[in-house]
């Protein structure tokens, strides 16, 4: 039965005559949220064109384009992301993915245009009216985060256990931490372009994920013979681009290099790499020196079929990889492992031979039909500030050269070294070791012109050094070795102001007033080292063409002015073993177009 | 015919076919007694964008088949295609009305397969953006069952009030309908200051408008008239045919998934599951009245709970190739038109293997509708299409 | 485990054959099944062991193993625990018995899953009646071999001027063109 009341009550609505209207006044001006995912903006001077936010966006609304006002360079790509709003799904993923913080969405929600191609553009190139504005969707903070910041730290031989032995710091990745570290690459590649050797990073960073290391060695190999080497000691170039060190610490990619040679056993390589059966032609070239360029030249030639012969002057392969570097951080049986693989493809090697002395370029001409030279810089350079000529004054390339063959060296108790590369740190690194052997205690300073900031040993080496129980106090230039009853006392070193003019030259300045000594006994000198031409002779040595600055000068392959040279390695490029490696890679290219050209 | 007549109108049965067992009629097409006709899927009387092939009698459904297709976007092919993460964005559009328990279900799968934990803040925060969407469904759906007979104020508050949680959605998760708030591992926020004084005003409100409706919707004869004893599902039917949520409650079930199988926080908030005993039109626009009342009360609990501080995302691996263990689950979350399933199967990879949605309109609006539309006044088939809360995305998506 | 699923997992041992029982959660379990036992299992889960609520009816295409894996997922309401019954159908003209009359939204699933997927069952209501693909002409577009992508670029057309560079080819082409060289 119908009850009145059911008819009655639903007038109540008429209440609402009285009350006032709650439609938004101006819905046109209506301001969005704060954290409205709106317009995106992009921050051109942070971006750096890594196309995280392409490779996220689901709906594959994001283009990676150039853009006429960003150049590429080392570490931007020069690439800017075009954002189609025909498919843009306003999720801001690509927001929080992006890898600096430079992709924003404001909160405006309001754009009107007759021309559909208008809603595609490239957010801080394309003038908007929004792109001042502040608020709007931006990555949520704290602890919010797509990228891992954070390296996988690497074990290491604590300060106490390695200051007394030259046993190999770094312990290597474990299986799973190095899946972690790999997990970290964004696949961006922009480290690439940096790596003197070009080599494919991103794709042997995925191996190591994909669990497929035989691929990655593949993939090394491809543009580096020398991984195991590399995996230590590389300068890595490639880690001061990596796109998560804008905003967190770079990818280990020189340990992940290393893990994946160290995963792969020596007696493997040749059935992963494809390399048992090489088909040799009658073309035979001469390598001169077995250091990166020579290894990497003689490898790539090898590859290709050609007959290589390495002379090398000492006992054993490596070069400077072998007798500059100490073992602690690239121990012998890994230089072992690269050189004998390449040399197990056939290479042959001729131990103590020193061209110019046991046998003449010429007579290597004669019998080859190309010669590459990678002869390295081996000798030290001298400060030659008074008191230099002390017999207690040593070369930094000697004393290593000598470490490395087992000879005895003079080890004071209070040892100054002065040198801000990275030999200036082995060098000091190994003294303390010995000093450490010998005495049960360190004393070992290392100055060096150019201040904390910008000396160029690596990073860590400084601080290895230092908890070792180095100590290094940069930012001196040296003035004289203090000489007192034919014993060195000491270094007066005055206070570095500059090192490079404007025009970027090295043109120290010092303070006169700003002066002080280092107390020492012996002083080891490692500010760098020169190239021994001294094989270059007579008629030879006419016809190469020296630039202004004393270096040779070589074509794009490395060919020197005399068709049947190359040369290659420190002596033109570096010095490092990166760019040695690279150097050989093309100079093998150069030979083997040379000799193609010539049949 | 006396006014009393037209009140208690009874048709005169013998021109129309005897109603079988199993609820069919035995139509003779050729009789020219009938007429089909198409009803959708635009339609004001049809819930979304679906259509119902009729045959009439008169004007009462003697068969009645669904048709589904009109927005077919092949999701769940879609998803075999995507990265994990890239499916986020994209779950939620398998149901537009109330998209955040895609999100919630999604995240929990990947979650429960790589074994991630989510902090504290990131449950009570999930749990206010699932009761807030909850809440605006029900804005829609209470006054719309008014809507459906005629009845257009109720609407009209109805959807001043949806869009003031839209605002408040917009400053918690940055969008008013596709909030992709609840990603796996977390959510992408805390509460904004001032969140909870003005949702408490927009609570007031509602507070008000569910007095207002009472007076206006579910004390009215013309209403009453209209809903009350038609389309009723029999208990027995729960089961048979997979009823869930308001529907299957309004049948006297006690089955709230968040009661039987606490996801997030709900075992520590304090409420009843709404229950009827009877499910007609009126009985579960009712109920789901007084589920309209609940939520607010929940959200008020929720929001005295959520942390104003801390994590809000565990943390998960780099999500560009982030791959989920090999393996399979299913979650289940209470939606407001009942048990919304997610069955996600993962082989191993970057890119999910399967990820299947389990919509109660699945089955609320196809077997069950086709079953309740016989013998049905063609009048009435927009409130019974909205007394049951069909969705058409999530029934092809 | 959950008492309900051992004490139900025990019985059903003793009738079926029950493979790869796999606990996903407490009140959730895997377990393979024989296709020819599958219907009969279903109807003594609803008649015997109170596994009345049907929740629904999955595929996954193992491609790589010509399998279709069916999951018919059964829920217990009282008791609040699921059992996943996977069973394991030859991909090549695929055929299941139907379980329609179990549960009357079932025929919903096969109707689908056959237009979706090609798997047919026979005696299931309008199984063969076009779902949501009125008018579709191609292979069922649910079966992993189907390629989406290249579908869309068959039928449909490209909006012109997209065009992507990727970051490290750009690079290259830029900054050391000559490396290949």
């Amino acid at each position: 039965m119908i009850k009145l009341k059911d008819i009655l009550s639903p007038f109540t609505a008429w209440n609402n005559v009285f009350k006032a209207p709650v439609t938004i006044k101006d819905p046109l001006n209506r301001e969005a949220a704060p954290r409205y995912r709106g317009f995106h903006f992009n921050d051109i001077e942070k971006c750096i064109g890594c196309g995280a936010c392409s490779m996220i966006c689901e709906n594959e609304a994001i283009d990676m384009v150039e853009v006429a006002t960003v150049e590429t360079t080392d570490g931007d790509s020069g690439l800017r992301p075009r954002v189609d709003y025909g498919r843009c799904c306003w999720c801001a993923l690509c927001v929080d993915v992006c890898s600096t913080e430079s992709l924003t969405m404001t909160n405006e929600f309001k754009w009107v245009s007759e021309d559909p191609e208008d809603f595609r553009y490239i957010p801080g190139i394309d003038e908007k009216p929004w792109d001042n504005r502040t608020e709007g969707w931006k990555k949520p903070a704290p602890n919010y985060e797509f990228n891992q910041l954070e390296r996988v730290n690497m074990e290491m031989l604590g300060p106490e256990e390695r200051s007394d032995s030259f046993v190999e710091i770094v312990q290597g990745y474990s299986k799973e931490q190095a899946e972690k570290e790999a997990d970290r690459c964004i696949d961006c590649g922009l480290c690439v372009a940096t790596c003197p050797a070009h080599m494919g990073i991103p794709e042997y960073i995925k191996t190591v994920r994909n669990e497929n290391l035989e691929e990655g060695l593949r993939i090394m190999y491809e543009t580096n013979p020398l991984p195991e080497i590399c995996g230590r000691i590389c300068t890595h170039k490639c880690e001061t681009v990596c796109a998560m060190g804008h905003r967190g610490e770079p990818l280990s990619i020189r340990w992940l290099k290393r893990y994946i040679a160290d995963q792969n056993p020596a007696e493997e390589y040749q059935r992963i790499l494809h390399s048992n059966d090489i088909d040799t032609n009658d073309k035979k070239v001469a390598i001169i020196g077995s250091g990166a360029s020579g290894l990497s030249t003689a490898y790539y030639l090898r590859v290709l079929g050609y007959q290589v012969k390495i002379f090398e002057e000492f006992e054993a392969a490596g070069g400077m990889m072998r007798y500059g570097i100490p073992s602690y951080r690239l121990p012998y049986d890994q230089i072992d492992k690269d050189v004998n693989y390449i040399l197990s493809l056939g290479v042959e090697i001729q131990y103590n031979t020193k061209v110019g002395k046991d046998i003449t370029l010429e007579e290597l001409h004669e019998e080859y039909d190309a010669v590459f030279s990678g002869t390295g810089m081996h000798a030290g350079r001298s400060t030659k500030i008074p008191g230099s000529d002390h017999k207690h004054n040593y070369m930094a390339a000697g004393l290593l050269n000598k470490i490395t063959k087992g000879e005895e060296i003079h080890v004071a108790k209070e040892i100054i070294v002065i040198g801000g590369g990275n030999v200036a740190m082995d060098i000091t690194r190994s003294l303390a070791r010995l000093q450490n052997q010998k005495y049960g205690e360190i004393n070992i300073l290392t100055t060096s012109l150019e201040s904390e900031d910008i000396m160029p040993a690596d990073r860590e080496e400084v601080v290895e050094a230092r908890e070792e129980g180095a100590t290094i106090d940069p930012g001196w230039g040296p003035q004289e070795i203090i000489i007192e009853d034919d014993e060195i006392k000491g270094l007066r070193v005055q206070r570095c102001t500059r090192v490079f003019d404007e025009e970027g030259r090295f043109n120290p300045k010092f303070d006169e007033k700003d002066e002080k000594i280092f107390k020492g006994d012996m002083v080891v000198e490692a500010i760098g080292q020169g190239a021994d031409f001294s094989y270059l002779k007579g008629e030879l040595k006419d016809q190469l063409a020296f630039n202004q600055r004393g270096r040779l000068e070589v074509n794009e392959y490395f060919q020197s002015s005399i068709p049947w040279l190359f040369f290659g390695g420190d002596i033109i490029q570096g010095p490092d073993v990166i760019h040695g490696i690279a150097n050989g890679h093309k100079a093998a290219r150069g030979i083997d177009k040379y000799l193609q050209a010539n049949t | 015919m006396q006014t009393s007549n037209l009140i208690n109108w009874q048709p005169d049965r013998s021109k129309f076919p005897d109603q079988l067992a199993d609820g069919s009629f035995k139509v003779d097409l050729s009789s020219g007694k009938y007429v089909k006709i198409w009803h959708g899927p635009n339609h004001p009387g049809v819930t979304g964008n679906m259509s119902l092939e009729l045959t009439l009698c008169g004007d009462e459904v003697m068969d009645a088949k669904t048709h589904v297709g009109y927005l077919h976007r092949g999701f769940e092919k879609l998803f075999e295609r995507r990265k994990f993460i890239q499916c986020f964005p994209t779950v939620i559009r398998m149901c537009v009305a109330e998209p955040d328990y895609n999100e919630y279900n999604y995240a929990a799968a990947i979650e429960e397969l790589s074994g991630i934990k989510i902090p504290e803040a990131a449950k009570w925060l999930r749990m206010l953006a699932l009761e807030m969407s909850r809440l605006q469904t029900l804005l829609r759906i209470v006054p719309g069952q008014g809507g459906t007979t005629g009845l257009g104020i109720g609407v009209q508050w109805g959807v001043y009030l949806r869009d003031l949680i839209l605002d408040r959605f917009e400053e918690l998760t940055g969008g008013r309908i596709y909030h992709m708030y609840m990603l796996p591992g977390g959510v992408r926020g805390l509460l904004p200051d001032g969140f909870r004084k003005r949702m408490e005003e927009n609570l007031k409100e509602i507070d008000d408008f569910v007095q207002r409706i009472d007076r206006v919707q579910y004390q009215n004869a013309v209403f009453k008239k209209r809903t009350k004893g038609i389309a009723v599902i029999p208990p027995e039917w729960v089961d048979q045919y997979g009823i869930t949520g308001p529907n299957a409650r309004a049948a006297g079930f006690n089955r709230d998934v968040r009661k039987d199988y606490p996801y997030l926080n709900y075992d520590q908030l304090d409420f009843e599951v709404n229950t009827d005993n009877f499910s007609d039109i009126y009985n579960r626009s009712r109920l789901r009245w007084r589920d309209l009342q609940q939520t607010v009360d929940l959200i008020r609990q929720i929001m005295d709970k959520i942390p104003d501080k801390g994590d809000f995302k565990a943390k998960t691996p780099n999500v560009l190739h982030w791959k989920i263990e090999k393996g399979e689950t299913y979650i289940r979350s209470e939606s407001s038109r009942g048990e919304y399933g997610y069955y996600v199967v993962s082989d191993g990879s970057e890119y999910p293997r399967r990820i299947n949605l389990r919509g109660p309109s699945y089955i609320h609006a196809v077997s069950l509708l086709e079953r309740l539309l016989k013998g049905a006044n063609i009048a009435d088939i927009g409130a019974i299409m909205v007394s049951l809360q069909s969705c058409p995305p999530e029934i092809e998506r | 485990m959950n008492t309900t699923i051992e004490e139900t997992l025990t019985s059903l041992e003793s009738r079926f054959e029950l493979k790869d029982i796999k606990q996903q959660r407490g009140d959730l379990v895997f377990v393979t099944v024989k296709k020819e036992q599958l219907i009969s299992l279903l109807t003594h889960m609803r008649d015997n062991e109170n596994f009345t609520h049907f929740v629904m009816l999955s595929v996954v295409d193992w491609i790589e193993d010509g399998v279709f894996q069916l999951s018919y997922i059964l829920n217990n309401p009282e008791k609040h625990v699921d059992i996943v019954f996977r069973c394991m159908i030859e991909r090549e003209n695929a055929s299941m018995e139907s379980a329609h009359h179990l549960w009357k939204q079932v025929a919903t699933y096969q109707r689908e899953l056959y237009e979706m997927y090609g798997i047919d069952f026979p005696g299931s209501p309008r199984v063969h009646e076009s779902f949501i693909l009125e008018g579709w002409d191609d292979i069922p577009p649910m079966r992993r071999e189907f390629d989406t992508k290249k579908y869309s670029e068959d039928t449909y057309f490209p909006r012109p001027g997209r065009e992507s560079k990727d970051p490290k080819e750009h690079m290259k082409n830029k900054l050391y063109p000559d490396a290949d060289k």
